[in-house]
């Protein structure tokens, strides 16, 4: 029977084209609408690692003293001062780990074969690339030995290898940030992700970075960083070696803890290493504290998703259900209109039940139809917001399962909106409308 | 076979109580034609959609084939009334969109019928009544008489064991009404049972057994041919 019912919507829809259109725009624009304000929703809240979300772990210290705070929840800084940065990514510990800042560069060749052009860096431990599950295309990363002895060496992404030197494999060739002349010791797949979780603090859907060095290069050739500093107590910062030694936070740090118990063996350590630190005139508080939160806890404690984003959503469903308000009225007049017809197929050995299914599988196919046609109006909106603002251009994008929520998501309004009508027209009275008619 | 036991019918609004039908008795067996008359809201309608279970009855009894009507759901109604009766109107109420096939194919699809059985039942009805080569027409395509004919065709694609027809000949001129009734007369013969609400006086005597309905109730039978106890007036 499903099938007569796909052919009985079908002429019925053939009947009243011009209703069943209407019907079937108002469907495709409030899916539409909605679908392009759930697919960016869906695109911020996804879990950007899902692997090992769970065991990376963001790493905040309490650097303040009691007459300073912050605006965090906790009171905590969200980065770290450059000693304790490299103080944690020297320790002695059997955790990966990585201290990670933010820098940027004129790219060149040094030779006119390709346009000088600027280009955000991020300076990583080795560990880094393990860590966020980076994988390698050509080559690998530095040597611990480099690291150690901060060689001016670079790992690039596929995409900077393409435009450098117009090939995939680039390892061993050089080029040059501002001054410096870099090797090429691996080449990683282009980095994709939405939301730059290991970099909230510098925004968090900007693109990851395609250049990556080894952290130590920082001191030995004073790399300042392009992302954010701050600083809590008055210092008189005359140089670069001031600055590493302040008390100002601009770095990141990420640990992977594979247990609760190394989460916790690595609180105690910190706490520790606080204690060390308090000796040497730092770390003034009375209580001790630090931060250790997973990947989804921080994007959470950043508010990345924030209550605008939740509004939106919530306000783009309201416009489909005036939609679908407007799509009840219309189905009401179309299935009453039809009455006559139920009457004659409930005097041929209908039951109410077939009836109902009937007028159902029918605002289903409605929805489908909307449910597409939403697919195209949602792309739309999606261009639209790539295109007029282009730091949402890796969010506003609809993945496979948002393309599959959307007829899903029409086809279950319309048949919602369509239970009344078709409720209403399988419960008449068949003999109402036998002899009028 | 159809047996009815003090049927009442009452319709109730704010205001005012109207009884349709009351102690409504009757007794129909296998194979006859019987002709309902009575004046205009006498209550032959309402019997009949009450027979065809149209319309719930308010009091009484009602046996079809043994089978305690007021006991069914409307499923069970539903499915009844697909297996065993046949209905034809006075409007034919032929869906507007469906050729004459597809018409006469609704009651059987709603049977579960399989698509050749289908096919073989339709082709011989539409045979049956004449219009074979039009199976293909829409209702609007053919004459009130051509649309009364195949409505005749889908009430008995289903080879229900009742015919119910209510002033099939009402809306055609008394050429095409003779045929029809010549036609419902054949299928009688046949086999099935017909009980026919009509005006037409000349039409009811040519059925076996005529009964009147007034005031909702069975005020008088004539009995043309068969048995007299058959039918028990009020």
């Amino acid at each position: 029977m499903f099938s007569h019912y796909i052919d009985l919507s079908w002429r019925s829809f053939k009947r009243t084209p011009l209703v069943s259109l209407l019907m079937v725009i108002a469907i495709g624009v409030g899916i539409g609408i909605t679908m392009t304000s759930l697919s960016v929703y869906h695109m911020m809240s996804m879990d950007p690692i899902p692997q090992k979300s769970d065991k990376l772990h963001a790493v905040q210290l309490q650097i303040m003293d009691e007459r300073s705070s912050w605006w965090t929840p906790d009171d905590l800084p969200y980065q770290l001062t450059y000693q304790d940065a490299e103080n944690l990514q020297n320790a002695d510990l059997p955790y990966k780990r990585t201290a990670l800042m933010k820098s940027g560069f004129s790219v060149h060749l040094d030779s006119d074969k390709l346009q000088p052009f600027m280009a955000v860096s991020r300076l990583a431990s080795r560990q880094a690339f393990e860590m966020f599950n980076l994988s390698f295309q050509h080559g690998a990363p530095w040597s611990a030995e480099q690291e150690e002895s901060a060689t001016p060496v670079a790992v690039i992404s596929q995409s900077m290898s393409k435009k450098l030197f117009g090939t995939d494999n680039s390892v061993g060739k050089s080029f040059y940030l501002d001054d410096l002349n870099v090797q090429v010791t691996g080449v990683i797949a282009d980095w994709q992700i939405n939301i730059k979780y290991y970099d909230l603090n510098n925004g968090a859907f900007n693109e990851p970075e395609q250049i990556f060095l080894p952290f130590s290069l920082i001191k030995a050739y004073e790399i300042d960083t392009w992302g954010n500093t701050n600083g809590w107590k008055n210092e008189d910062l005359r140089n670069f070696t001031n600055k590493m030694q302040s008390e100002h936070v601009w770095l990141q740090f990420w640990i992977e803890l594979d247990s609760e118990e190394d989460k916790k063996a690595f609180g105690d350590y910190l706490m520790n290493y606080m204690q060390e630190q308090k000796k040497l005139g730092r770390f003034e508080r009375t209580k001790l504290d630090y931060g250790l939160k997973d990947v989804n806890e921080w994007i959470t404690y950043f508010e990345v998703v924030n209550e605008d984003n939740k509004i939106l959503v919530a306000l783009s469903f309201m416009f489909l259900a005036v939609c679908l308000a407007n799509i009840l009225g219309l189905l009401l007049a179309k299935f009453l209109r039809r009455a006559p017809e139920v009457g004659v197929r409930r005097a041929l050995g209908a039951s109410k039940t077939q009836v109902f299914y009937q007028h159902i599988v029918e605002v289903a196919m409605l929805g489908l139809m909307g449910g597409l046609i939403g697919i195209l109006v949602a792309q739309l909106g999606l261009w639209g917001i790539r295109h007029s603002y282009e730091y949402y251009s890796n969010l506003a994008n609809m993945d496979l399962s948002m393309l599959f929520a959307a007829p899903v998501i029409a086809i279950t309004a319309c048949i919602v909106a369509g239970m009344y009508p078709a409720w209403l027209v399988c419960k008449t009275t068949p003999s109402t409308y036998l002899k009028s008619q | 076979m159809l047996k009815m036991n003090n049927i009442s019918k009452m319709y109730q609004t704010e205001m005012v109580q109207t009884h349709a039908l009351r102690d409504f008795n009757l007794n129909v067996e296998e194979g006859e034609f019987i002709a309902v008359t009575g004046p205009s809201g006498s209550g032959k309608t309402t019997f009949l959609n009450i027979a065809g279970m149209l319309e719930p009855f308010t009091g009484g009894e009602y046996l079809l084939d043994g089978i305690d009507v007021g006991k069914l759901n409307d499923n069970q109604r539903a499915d009844l009334r697909n297996k065993k009766i046949g209905f034809i109107f006075q409007g034919f109420n032929l869906i507007p969109d469906l050729n004459l096939y597809e018409n006469v194919e609704v009651p059987l699809r709603y049977r579960g019928i399989k698509a050749a059985e289908r096919k073989r039942r339709i082709e011989q009805c539409l045979e049956q009544v004449g219009l074979a080569s039009r199976a293909k027409h829409l209702p609007q395509q053919l004459s009130g008489g051509q649309q009364q004919r195949v409505a005749i065709a889908r009430a008995l694609a289903g080879e229900p064991r009742f015919l119910l027809a209510d002033e099939p000949t009402g809306n055609l001129d008394s050429l095409m009404a003779r045929q029809v009734m010549e036609l419902l007369e054949q299928i009688n013969r046949d086999g099935a049972t017909i009980i026919m609400v009509t005006h037409d006086a000349e039409l009811a005597r040519r059925a076996p057994r005529n009964i009147q309905v007034v005031d909702g109730q069975l005020a008088d039978f004539t009995l043309y041919q068969g048995n007299p106890n058959m039918a028990v007036g009020a």
